[in-house]
């Protein structure tokens, strides 16, 4: 299972690397939308995980998303919103805008779990 | 006299040819040759009526004599004998003679005469006088002489006075109406009786048409009628001034109506000044007097007049002077009419006009009275005097069209409303109007259309309602709403945004605590307590922030100023930061303010808004300086604290914004500065609590200037 965090901050990205790591999967963990662009180009991550406010000056998740969904290649690929953002109606807004599940912070790790789990079900 | 049946003399005999007398040619000619042109018409047809076997009788014939008998007039009848015709008669010249002369003169004149013989009892009318009495003289019977040509009705009459007249022996003289085809007709008769030993023997007449006389009479006893009913009927007064006598005729009704004495038909002209209103006579006067005086011969005059009642009535005098050959004055006549109702009317006018102005002045700010093609029929004072600085127009003196003298953008508004309101429509509609010296004015203008008794459009009414206060209410009003839902966003943001800045550190604490009770190697345990504190730190920021903020509202009743010492005050910052500043290796300085300035503050409310500024500037820059310096402005009586540094700057369209709590980007998803962003919101809450302002100056990649100003106290 080949999964793409996008993620600013060091120690979340950090506490999900240790997380997911041992659930055997394999994690890429990159700051900004840019840098994440350029990795679904070369590798085929199974799942993608975006935090949406990725800084100062920086794509959001939500315009990265965008982006992503407009690569022929994943089209499918399903990607979720991990997010501090967790007021009432977030979640139905980054639904709305195409992710296909969402995360609020601090993170339910045995839900996402679950959830990566099922993807990899279904890819076998 | 012996004829041929065509008219030949054939013989005569003595008597006969002595009346022709030797000299004129007889036997062998004809008698046509003979007779008077007038008769030869008249011998024709005797000729004709006696050759057909009729006996004529008693006919007249005229001839020329050559003797101072003049014209012989024989009375003949014919008849026929065998092939001759035989005239026998009589010379009647002698009886004809009289008849003769009235026949002439009545022909030469339009006067007709007549006569009556007492004694044979005739009664002779001229052709005229047949033709007066609406007879044609050749249907009558010459025999009937007498009174049977009169019609009916006046035959008794013209007896009655023809018979008075010969026991009288007195002539007469008399009107009589003759009725012809319905024609009226007026004969005036007269009689004259010619006497022989005081006898009547004869009674000379004539009668003349006096129809148009007569008319002409009753015309002028109509006319005469018709004035005495004016007079009596007008309140005008006819006079008649002699300047010479200063006598004065005034008409009876005109005396009557003023009391003046009506037995004398002249008064003295100083009775009548008598009744004029004191306020007037010497006005009056003076008009009175350059009137006579003045070439022109028309004359006018006007002033107020006592009537028997007391009251005074408005006249206006109209008259004609007539002057002698030197110019001079001599008589002056004329007119005097009541013109009270309409100078009454006319003051009535002028007052309602004046009132009306004054409603037009005081209303409304703006009124225009228009016609349905738009000019300009009445405006306010001030319209006016807008117009003409403008345009150099007097819109009332001058047809205006309004549409004309209007501001440029409130011409389509205008010609909407206006067409609205010619099809009868009331339009109400709120323009602002930009004024000289550049301030807003509020109108509400209504167009209001007038209609005549038919209900067409006749004039448009414009009015302009100052509104400017209400409008000014009405915007602070819509703008407190804005701000309070702005606020209640604001307020929403703040929340959401505390919300993710706890959130964000409180899943590394959560995670990294699930991963502390598994991890059993003692260095990852280390680094993972490390990552503990670090979110630890982060959270606690955050609500040490989100209580200072709340802390803001309570705050302002209870403010505590203290006077310090600025110099001192910053410095106690500055030095707290020294630390952060030569950790990151920057050129960090403090220039005091050689003036030691003493301002009043709440020292902890000072510095907390203090340090959050030198913090940015030192967290924001990288490499160079961060440079404090404290001055005074003693004109605006202020200190100022500048803290410039040489960081990343910040973004123009940003740099209005940075105040905001949060606005600038949490609106959306995209937060793009890093924590709460309280801190600057905050410095500006504070520093406006203390009485002071702050602004910043900024270019991107170069650096921001931050400038602070407290206000000096002595």
């Amino acid at each position: 299972m080949n999964i793409l965090y996008v993620e600013d901050n060091k120690i979340n990205a950090m506490v999900m690397d240790k997380m997911l790591s041992k659930e055997h999967s394999k994690i890429t963990i990159v700051e900004n939308g840019f840098d994440a662009l350029k990795i679904v180009q070369d590798d085929m991550p199974d799942l993608i995980l975006l935090d949406i406010n990725l800084g100062k000056n920086q794509m959001d998740g939500c315009e990265l998303l965008k982006k992503i969904q407009e690569l022929p290649a994943h089209k499918n690929t399903p990607v979720f919103a991990v997010t501090a953002y967790a007021m009432p109606g977030d979640e139905k807004r980054f639904i709305n805008i195409g992710f296909d599940q969402y995360f609020s912070k601090p993170i339910d790790f045995p839900a996402l779990l679950s959830e990566i789990k099922k993807i990899r079900i279904t890819k076998n | 006299m012996v004829l041929d049946t065509k008219g030949g003399i054939q013989q005569l005999n003595n008597c006969a040819n002595a009346s022709f007398q030797s000299d004129i040619p007889c036997i062998g000619t004809s008698l046509y040759s003979v007779v008077l042109d007038k008769y030869e018409s008249v011998l024709k047809e005797i000729i004709q009526k006696v050759t057909s076997g009729e006996t004529v009788l008693n006919q007249q014939l005229k001839f020329p004599t050559t003797t101072s008998k003049g014209i012989l007039t024989l009375r003949l009848d014919f008849s026929l004998e065998g092939e001759n015709i035989y005239a026998i008669g009589v010379d009647v010249t002698a009886a004809d003679k009289e008849h003769q002369a009235l026949q002439a003169t009545s022909e030469l004149g339009k006067i007709a005469a007549w006569y009556y013989n007492p004694i044979t009892k005739e009664l002779f009318w001229s052709k005229e006088c047949y033709k007066l009495h609406g007879i044609d003289p050749e249907d009558v019977e010459r025999d009937q002489k007498g009174f049977y040509n009169y019609q009916e009705e006046i035959r008794d009459r013209a007896k009655k006075y023809l018979y008075e007249l010969l026991e009288t022996k007195q002539p007469y003289d008399y009107v009589e109406t003759v009725t012809k085809d319905g024609k009226k007709t007026y004969l005036r008769i007269i009689a004259e009786p010619v006497f022989n030993n005081n006898k009547v023997i004869f009674v000379n007449g004539t009668v003349a048409d006096v129809t148009e006389r007569q008319e002409y009479i009753q015309q002028l006893e109509e006319s005469e009628e018709t004035k005495k009913l004016a007079l009596k009927g007008i309140r005008s007064g006819l006079f008649d001034h002699h300047i010479e006598s200063n006598l004065v005729y005034y008409s009876p009704s005109f005396r009557k109506m003023l009391g003046l004495p009506l037995k004398e038909e002249f008064l003295p002209e100083e009775t009548f000044r008598k009744m004029i209103h004191p306020d007037d006579v010497e006005e009056a006067l003076a008009r009175h007097l350059s009137n006579l005086k003045k070439e022109s011969a028309y004359y006018f005059n006007h002033y107020r007049l006592r009537h028997l009642d007391g009251k005074y009535r408005y006249y206006e005098v109209y008259g004609y002077c007539k002057k002698d050959a030197n110019g001079t004055t001599t008589r002056l006549i004329g007119n005097l009419i009541d013109v009270d109702k309409r100078k009454k009317n006319e003051q009535i006018i002028l007052k309602n006009q004046r009132r009306m102005q004054a409603m037009i002045n005081n209303g409304f700010v703006y009124t225009f009275l228009l016609d349905t093609e738009g000019k300009i029929l009445l405006t306010d004072d001030i319209s006016i005097e807008i117009i003409k600085e403008d345009f150099n127009v007097n819109p009332i003196k001058t047809a205006v069209r309004f549409i004309d003298v209007l501001p440029l953008n409130f011409k389509n508004t205008f010609a909407d409303s206006f067409n609205e309101a010619l099809k009868g429509k009331i339009t109400r509609k709120e323009v602002e109007r930009v004024m000289q010296q550049g301030n807003s004015q509020w109108l509400e203008v209504k167009y209001t259309p007038i209609t005549d008794q038919d209900d067409k459009v006749t004039t448009v009414l414009i009015t302009g309602l100052d509104i400017t206060e209400r409008k000014i209410a009405e915007i602070a009003i819509r703008e407190a709403h804005n701000k309070e839902q702005e606020l209640n966003s604001l307020k929403t943001n703040i929340l959401a945004n505390f919300s993710h800045e706890i959130r964000t550190p409180l899943n590394g604490i959560m995670a990294i605590s699930e991963l502390l009770i598994s991890e059993e190697d003692p260095q990852e345990r280390d680094k993972l307590l490390g990552y503990l504190k670090d979110s630890k730190d982060r959270l606690l920021e955050t609500i040490n922030n989100l209580s200072n903020f709340s802390e803001v509202e309570t705050i302002k009743t209870d403010l505590n100023l203290t006077k310090c010492d600025l110099n001192f005050t910053v410095e106690t910052s500055y030095r707290e930061y020294d630390h952060l500043a030569e950790l990151k290796e920057l050129d960090y300085k403090l220039i005091l303010d050689e003036n030691s300035p003493k301002v009043a503050i709440n020292e902890q409310l000072f510095r907390t808004a203090f340090n959050n500024i030198i913090h940015n500037a030192i967290k924001y820059t990288h490499e160079g300086s961060v440079i404090i310096t404290i001055t005074s402005d003693a004109t605006q009586n202020v200190s100022i604290i500048t803290v410039k540094d040489t960081g990343i700057g910040i973004e123009t369209v940003n740099l209005r914004k940075i105040f905001d709590p949060f606005v600038q980007e949490s609106i959306g998803m995209s937060r793009k500065y890093e924590g709460t962003g309280i801190g600057l919101s905050l410095s500006k809450r504070y520093l406006e609590l203390l009485g002071g302002t702050i602004e910043v100056q900024s270019e991107i990649e170069k650096g921001s200037r931050f400038i602070i100003k407290l206000p000096l106290c002595s």
